[in-house]
């Protein structure tokens, strides 16, 4: 569903990222992991056409989203950091604008309906709180019916209860057959959720794998891991 | 799909839902309409004169603050950001906000203009015109508009920025005062911002005066090259540094216009004057002597005594009087006929003394004059004038002219009071700067009729 080849992008004279590959199959949770400023955030604005990589190859089911950005893009759900919406806006208002974009949109309803925001659907987004506020970008992402989710960080900033409220809508997509990629800096949270990680370091990947295997191969827990193999 | 009517209709319902964005977009404009309105309460058709520049102010405030505060407020909490990620052009989002703004703008002349209807504007001469003009004007500012949306990061600087463009456009730009109150080296300037185009192409349109042609074109000028740069500037994200250096294209196109403007003819109009005192008798002569004894015995070497040429510019703001072969506005036309119309029958203007009556006539010129009404303080002196000539002989008008100019003080002022039969306002407070205005007309008219002042 994504196959990423040999991305790299520089900054001046600083490698952002450099020779990333990797694939992703339906069905399959993906996780990149590595200390800020590794390269994490590049990569996924590098897929998403944010970021013009200087080289490489990125295919998106079977599109080439270098050279078809917007067909690859309908493919695509994502949850960026530091994306919002208007103050005013409600969340009803907001999956019907985002679904305007779209070729075949989801109904607004079963969204809301799904992701636990029937109740505030009509509450303006400045009221909700930071958890509603990340369902509900998680509900933006999915309205277009994606097969490839961009989440990054996804968790970041919420209390365990929500954590796991996301966590477990995470692996409710996955099991609909759909890819997944993600970042995260907690650990327990890539233990549970991905098949599968990449471990970034400097721009590169130095390591990819099951976290069961990964642990087992370098021994101690998953942070242990990523501490040894980013040299910190 | 349909993606561009969803996010307009998206876009104003979130304007309508913010109060501030009300505050400036609609009830901004008709605080600076009752400005306007109360400022010149004497003009004789109200607003009339200044349709062009109240819908320049209203545009200026959408695009200098409406528009990029949006933008730049969505970029900043990560809006456009989010719209990155969708499968439509980015032209959607920039047409969509645009458009939303476009309407914001509209209903928000239209309802000045109803505004301004109740206060006694007239239906403007041309409406599509005016309407042709009004989206010219909008589209040149609303490119910029969009070129500071690229330029800042964060709304403080969006106002220190917008500021920066609507004050200076407002003060010496023509826009919200008068060209003819700015000093020579301000309208030269004002040549070189786009609201001077704005003002004249607008007014032209609403009174019926002149072509706007090299109005229209220089907006479309500017609107073209803000909308380039804008483009060229444009970014999703505000980590992402803006290309400045197109901002040289849309300023530079602000000092291509100017140039254009200075070559193709004058850009100044009239000669900006002090307003304050205008001197006394003795300034106006230039022997030691000044006048007889009275009226009767004033002689033709005491006339040649006055020197004509210290006296202010017939088209300056100080005593103007219109040319021969000018043409006032349309919608003057009916108040200078009422004036002519009414001056036989007046009484002050037929009183037996024919000093008194020649200084009461000279205050329908001196009147307008003080108020600075338009062009009614241009075209009431020759009316006046001609009065003078038909009711006072010949021979005696140049020795009664001179008289009242060496003696502003003398006679009876109480017809200041008395000219509502022309649909000039009273005035109040001292009576003395009328007098400096009569005395100022009487040798105007004494400089014409002894051969001192040949007016065109």
């Amino acid at each position: 569903m994504i196959a990423v080849e040999g991305l790299s992008r520089r900054y001046g004279d600083v490698a952002a990222i450099d020779g990333i590959s990797f694939a992703i199959q339906a069905g399959e949770i993906f996780g990149l992991l590595g200390p800020n400023g590794a390269g994490k955030t590049t990569t996924l604005e590098c897929i998403l056409g944010l970021t013009e990589p200087d080289g490489g190859r990125i295919e998106i089911c079977g599109i080439d989203a270098r050279a078809n950005l917007r067909a690859a893009r309908a493919k695509i759900g994502a949850v960026l950091q530091a994306t919002g919406l208007q103050d005013k806006i409600t969340p009803r208002e907001a999956l019907e604008l985002f679904a305007a974009f779209q070729a075949a949109p989801l109904r607004t309803d079963s969204l809301l309906q799904r992701f636990g925001l029937m109740e505030k659907a009509d509450a303006a987004f400045d009221t909700l709180s930071g958890g509603q506020k990340q369902r509900l970008a998680l509900t933006l992402a999915f309205v277009g019916d994606p097969q490839v989710l961009v989440l990054d960080e996804p968790t970041t900033g919420l209390d365990p209860q929500m954590r796991r409220e996301v966590q477990e809508q995470v692996l409710a997509v996955k099991g609909s057959g759909r890819a997944i990629l993600l970042t995260t800096h907690d650990m327990d949270e890539a233990a549970r959720l991905c098949d599968r990680v990449a471990v970034i370091a400097r721009g590169r990947i130095v390591a990819t794998d099951t976290p069961r295997r990964l642990m087992a191969e370098h021994g101690g827990t998953l942070d242990d891991v990523i501490l040894r193999l980013t040299d910190r | 799909m349909n993606a561009l009517p969803h996010l307009l209709a998206v876009s104003l319902k979130l304007n309508f839902r913010n109060r501030m964005a009300i505050l400036y977009g609609y009830l901004f404009p008709l605080i600076f309409l009752v400005a306007f309105w109360a400022v010149y309460r004497n003009d004789p058709v109200p607003l009339a004169l200044h349709v062009g520049q109240f819908l320049t102010v209203t545009i200026l405030g959408s695009a200098c603050f409406g528009l990029p505060t949006t933008i730049v407020s969505e970029r900043e909490r990560g809006v456009w950001r989010r719209y990155a990620l969708m499968p439509v052009g980015r032209w959607v989002f920039v047409a969509g906000t645009l458009l939303a703004r476009a309407v914001l703008l509209l209903t928000a002349a239209a309802l000045q203009l109803a505004l301004a209807f109740a206060f006694g504007l007239p239906l403007p001469a041309h409406p599509i015109d005016l309407f042709v003009a009004f989206a010219a004007a909008s589209a040149a500012f609303l490119a910029f508009g969009m070129v500071i949306a690229m330029l800042v990061d964060n709304v403080p600087a969006v106002q220190a920025l917008g500021q920066c463009i609507f004050l200076p456009m407002l003060m010496i730009g023509g826009v919200a005062i008068r060209l003819e109150s700015l000093p020579a080296w301000a309208q030269h300037l004002s040549a070189f911002f786009p609201g001077r185009y704005a003002v004249e192409a607008m007014q032209r349109s609403a009174t019926g005066t002149g072509s706007a042609a090299f109005d229209l074109l220089a907006l479309l000028l500017i609107a073209v090259a803000g909308a380039i740069a804008a483009t060229a500037m444009f970014r999703w994200d505000k980590s992402v540094q803006p290309r400045r250096g197109w901002l040289l294209l849309a300023l530079g196109v602000w000092l291509a216009v100017g140039a254009m403007a200075e070559l193709r003819g004058p850009v100044t109009i009239g000669h900006a004057q002090d307003t304050g005192a205008v001197g006394a008798p003795k300034d106006y002569v230039a022997a030691s002597k000044l006048a007889a004894p009275s009226w009767q015995v004033v002689s033709e070497a005491d006339i040649d005594s006055i020197a004509f040429d210290r006296l202010p510019p017939d088209e300056g703001i100080i005593s103007p009087v219109s040319r021969s072969d000018e043409e006032p506005d349309p919608i003057l036309l009916s108040q200078l006929d009422r004036i002519r119309d009414t001056l036989p029958v007046w009484g002050p203007g037929n009183v037996a003394d024919p000093v008194q009556r020649a200084r009461n006539l000279l205050t329908i010129a001196a009147v307008p004059d003080i108020l600075q009404m338009e062009q009614v303080e241009r075209f009431a002196p020759r009316l006046v004038f001609a009065r003078l000539q038909a009711v006072i002989p010949p021979h005696d008008l140049p020795k009664i002219l001179y008289w009242i100019a060496m003696h502003p003080d003398d006679g009876d002022d109480a017809a200041v009071h008395q000219l509502g039969v022309f649909t000039l306002p009273d005035i109040s407070g001292p009576s003395k700067p009328v007098r400096g205005r009569v005395m100022l007309y009487a040798l105007k008219l004494l400089g014409r009729l002894s051969g001192h002042i040949v007016a065109h």
